[in-house]
C-alpha cells in the first residue's frame, strides 16, 4: 500500500544541533526510493543516530525539510509514526519475558491476536529465540537482546524501517540471516534506512550508501560506485620474512611518508599496509627502500580497495 | 476491537507490572500489615474510640491500608517513566503509534486502576478478617474520588522525581525514604493525638497521605462530615498543583514532535 510519493524518505538540508553551537547533523540531504535499502556509514559521533532520531520524530530538526512517505515531518509526526518501524541503537525492552515482549509490542501496534501469535512464533524461530522465550529480556546476552529487539519490530506492518546498528553484538551467522531477512522484506517493498560500523555488511545489504563525517554527508553512491570513484586507490600489503625491529619502524614510516602517491600507511611488526594511487609503479620503489633498511619481504599482495578502504579514505579528509 | 492508544498503553503498563515482585509490593505488603500487624496489635489494643465511635484496631487500620494503596499505585505508575527512560522503552514508545500525551495518560490510568483494584482487594480482605464498616452511598463515592485523586497526586509526584532524578541509586533512595516517611508518619497506623511525639505530629500534618487516609476513614467508619469535605478539597488542590508541575516537567523531558 505504498502511496503516491517518489521517495519514501526525502531529506533536504537537514540540520540538527542539540546545543545551538555545534551541529550534530550538518546540512545533510539524501533521498531514498520505496523498497530501497540505504546505508549510513560513519565514525562514532558522525551523526548517524541523530539523523535517525530526527527522521523518526524523536528529536525536532533545527532546520531543513524532511518528508517520510510523502508526509512532512513537522506537520504529520503522529501519522508518520504509524507507518514506520524503529530499532534504536540503545536497547529497549519491556520488563517481561521474550515472548511477552512480542505480545505486548503487537498489542501496542494493534496487531490482531492471531497474527501476533503466528508472527511471533515465526520470528522467534527465525531469530533463534525459541529456546530463550521464557527468559526475561534483561537476562539475555547482548547479542540475544539485539536479536529480540530487531525481531520484535517485525511484529507489525510498516512502510519504512529505521535500523540503527541492528547487528551490533550478533555472531556472523545470525548477522547474515538478519541481513537476508531485511533484504527479503525490501524486495516486498519495505524501505530501509540502516546504519552500521561493519562496512562489509553495508556492502552486502545496501543498495546505496551515504558516508557521514562530523555531521556532514561526505560521499554517496552504490558500493560499486564508491569503490570506482575512489578506485584508483589500491591496497598493498607487504609481509616481512622476519619481525621488523622496533627501531626500524619509524624509519619505514619516514620512507613511506616521502612517497607522493601514498595516502595512508600502517606499519605493524610483520605487516606493512600501504594505500595509495598507482601502487603498481610504486611497489618497486617501496620494496627497494625496505631492502635498504634490510627488511626482507616474503609476500606482496595488491588488492582492489574494500569498502573499508574507501571509508577510511573519505573520512580521513 | 480497536482500543484507543492510551488504553493500549494502560494495558501494557498493567502487563509489565504483574510480575511477582511488583505484586508483592502492591498487595503482599499491605495484606501483611493488615493480617499480621492488624491482628497482632488488636491483641494489645482491644478496642479503639475515635470521633465517638468504638472500633477494633483492625477496623481502624483497614482505611489506612486502603488509603495507602493510592500511594503505592502512584509510585508504580509514576515510576514507570523512570524505568522506561532507564530501559529505553520511553523513546521506543515515542517513535511508535502514540502521542506524547497518550504515554502520560497511560501512566495516569494504570495508577488509577491499581489504586482502585488494590484498595478494593484490601477492603475485601479487611472485611473478611474483622472489618466492621459503615459505608453510605455518598461515602462510597467520596472514597472512590479520593482514591482516584490520591493516585493521580502520587503519580504526579513520582513523575516529577522520575524526570529530575537519573541515577538508579538516587531514585531508589528517594523512593525508600518517601515510603518510610509518608507511610509511617501518617494517620494510617495510629491516630495522631496531642500525646503523639511532636516530630511525628508535624510530619503527619504536612503528609498528604494523612489527608487521604482521614477522608477514607471518615467514609468507611465515621461518616462523611465537614472534615471529610475539607480533606477532599485539600487533596484536590494538591492534585491539581502537582499534576500541573509534572506536566510541565514531562513536556521538557525531550522535545519530540
Ligand atoms: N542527546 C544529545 N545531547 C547532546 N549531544 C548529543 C546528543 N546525542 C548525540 N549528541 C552528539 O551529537 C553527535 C552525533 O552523535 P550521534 O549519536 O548521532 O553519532 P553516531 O554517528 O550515531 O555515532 P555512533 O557510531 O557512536 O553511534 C556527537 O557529537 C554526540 O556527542
Ligand atoms: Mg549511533
Amino acid at each position: 500500500m505504498s502511496g503516491s510519493y517518489e521517495y519514501a524518505i526525502d531529506v533536504e538540508n537537514l540540520v540538527k544541533s542539540y546545543d545551538g553551537v555545534k551541529n550534530a547533523v550538518d546540512d545533510v540531504s539524501f533521498q531514498i526510493k520505496p523498497g530501497e535499502i540505504y546505508g549510513l556509514l560513519g565514525k562514532n559521533g558522525a551523526g548517524k543516530s541523530t539523523t535517525i532520531k530526527t527522521l523518526t520524530t524523536l528529536v525536532p530538526p533545527t532546520s531543513g525539510n524532511v518528508t517520510i512517505c510523502g508526509m512532512e515531518l513537522r506537520k504529520k509526526a503522529s501519522q508518520i509514526r504509524k507507518l514506520i518501524g524503529v530499532v534504536q541503537q540503545e536497547e529497549a525492552f519491556d520488563f517481561a519475558t521474550v515472548e511477552r515482549n512480542f505480545r505486548i509490542y503487537g498489542m501496542l501496534w494493534e496487531v490482531p491476536a492471531d497474527k501476533i501469535q503466528s508472527r511471533s512464533e515465526d520470528l522467534m524461530e527465525l531469530f533463534n529465540l525459541k529456546e530463550i522465550r521464557k527468559k526475561r529480556a534483561f537476562e539475555l546476552s547482548g547479542g540475544q537482546k539485539k536479536r529480540l529487539q530487531v525481531a520484535r519490530e517485525f511484529i507489525h506492518d510498516m512502510q519504512v524501517l529505521f535500523l540503527d546498528e541492528p547487528t551490533a553484538g550478533m555472531d556472523p551467522i545470525m548477522r547474515r540471516s538478519v541481513l537476508d531477512f531485511v533484504m527479503g522484506k525490501a524486495k516486498e517493498g519495505l524501505t530501509v534506512l540502516f546504519t552500521t560500523q561493519i562496512l562489509e555488511e553495508a556492502d552486502y545489504v545496501c543498495d546505496r550508501i551515504g558516508i557521514m563525517d562530523l555531521g556532514k554527508k561526505v560521499a554517496e553512491g552504490t558500493s560499486a560506485q564508491l569503490k570506482e570513484r575512489f578506485g584508483s586507490l589500491k591496497k598493498l600489503v607487504l609481509t616481512a620474512t622476519d619481525r621488523i625491529p622496533a627501531e626500524s619502524i619509524p624509519l619505514v614510516r619516514a620512507k613511506l611518508a616521502t612517497v607522493p602517491s601514498v595516502t595512508q600507511y600502517e606499519v605493524g611488526d610483520r605487516e606493512i599496509t600501504v594505500i595509495g594511487k598507482n601502487m603498481g609503479k610504486t611497489v618497486y620503489s617501496i620494496l627497494s627502500s625496505l631492502s635498504s633498511l634490510s627488511i626482507d619481504i616474503d609476500q606482496v599482495n595488491l588488492d582492489a580497495p574494500s569498502l573499508d578502504d574507501v571509508f577510511l579514505e573519505v573520512v580521513k579528509k | 476491537m480497536k482500543l484507543p492508544a492510551m488504553v493500549r498503553l494502560t494495558v501494557r503498563n498493567v502487563l509489565v507490572n504483574t510480575d511477582p515482585g511488583t505484586m508483592f509490593f502492591m498487595l503482599g505488603i499491605p495484606a501483611f500489615y493488615l493480617l499480621v500487624l492488624g491482628t497482632m496489635f488488636q491483641g494489645l489494643i482491644p478496642s479503639f474510640t475515635q470521633h465517638g465511635v468504638t472500633t477494633s484496631y483492625t477496623t481502624f487500620l483497614a482505611p489506612g491500608i486502603v488509603g495507602m494503596q493510592a500511594f503505592t499505585a502512584g509510585n508504580i505508575g509514576g515510576g514507570m517513566l523512570w524505568a522506561d527512560r532507564r530501559w529505553g522503552m520511553f523513546e521506543q514508545l515515542l517513535v511508535g503509534p502514540f502521542r506524547r500525551a497518550d504515554y502520560l495518560l497511560g501512566i495516569m490510568l494504570v495508577s488509577v486502576f491499581f489504586s482502585l483494584a488494590g484498595s478494593g482487594i484490601m477492603m475485601a480482605l479487611a472485611f473478611l478478617i474483622n472489618g466492621d464498616f459503615n459505608i453510605t452511598i455518598l461515602g462510597a463515592i467520596i472514597l472512590m474520588a479520593v482514591l482516584v485523586l490520591g493516585s493521580i497526586f502520587f503519580t504526579s509526584l513520582f513523575l516529577i522525581i522520575s524526570v529530575l532524578v537519573r541515577t538508579m541509586n538516587a531514585y531508589q533512595t528517594i523512593t525508600f525514604l518517601l515510603f518510610f516517611m509518608l507511610d509511617f508518619a501518617s494517620t494510617a497506623f495510629y491516630p495522631v493525638t496531642p500525646s503523639t511525639p511532636l516530630v511525628l505530629r508535624v510530619i503527619s500534618t504536612f503528609n498528604p497521605l494523612s489527608y487521604i487516609v482521614d477522608v477514607v476513614r471518615d467514609c468507611m467508619l465515621y461518616g462523611v462530615s465537614y472534615s471529610a469535605w475539607v480533606g477532599t478539597g485539600i487533596i484536590t488542590l494538591l492534585t491539581v498543583i502537582f499534576f500541573y508541575l509534572s506536566l510541565v516537567l514531562y513536556n521538557n523531558v525531550r522535545t519530540g514532535l
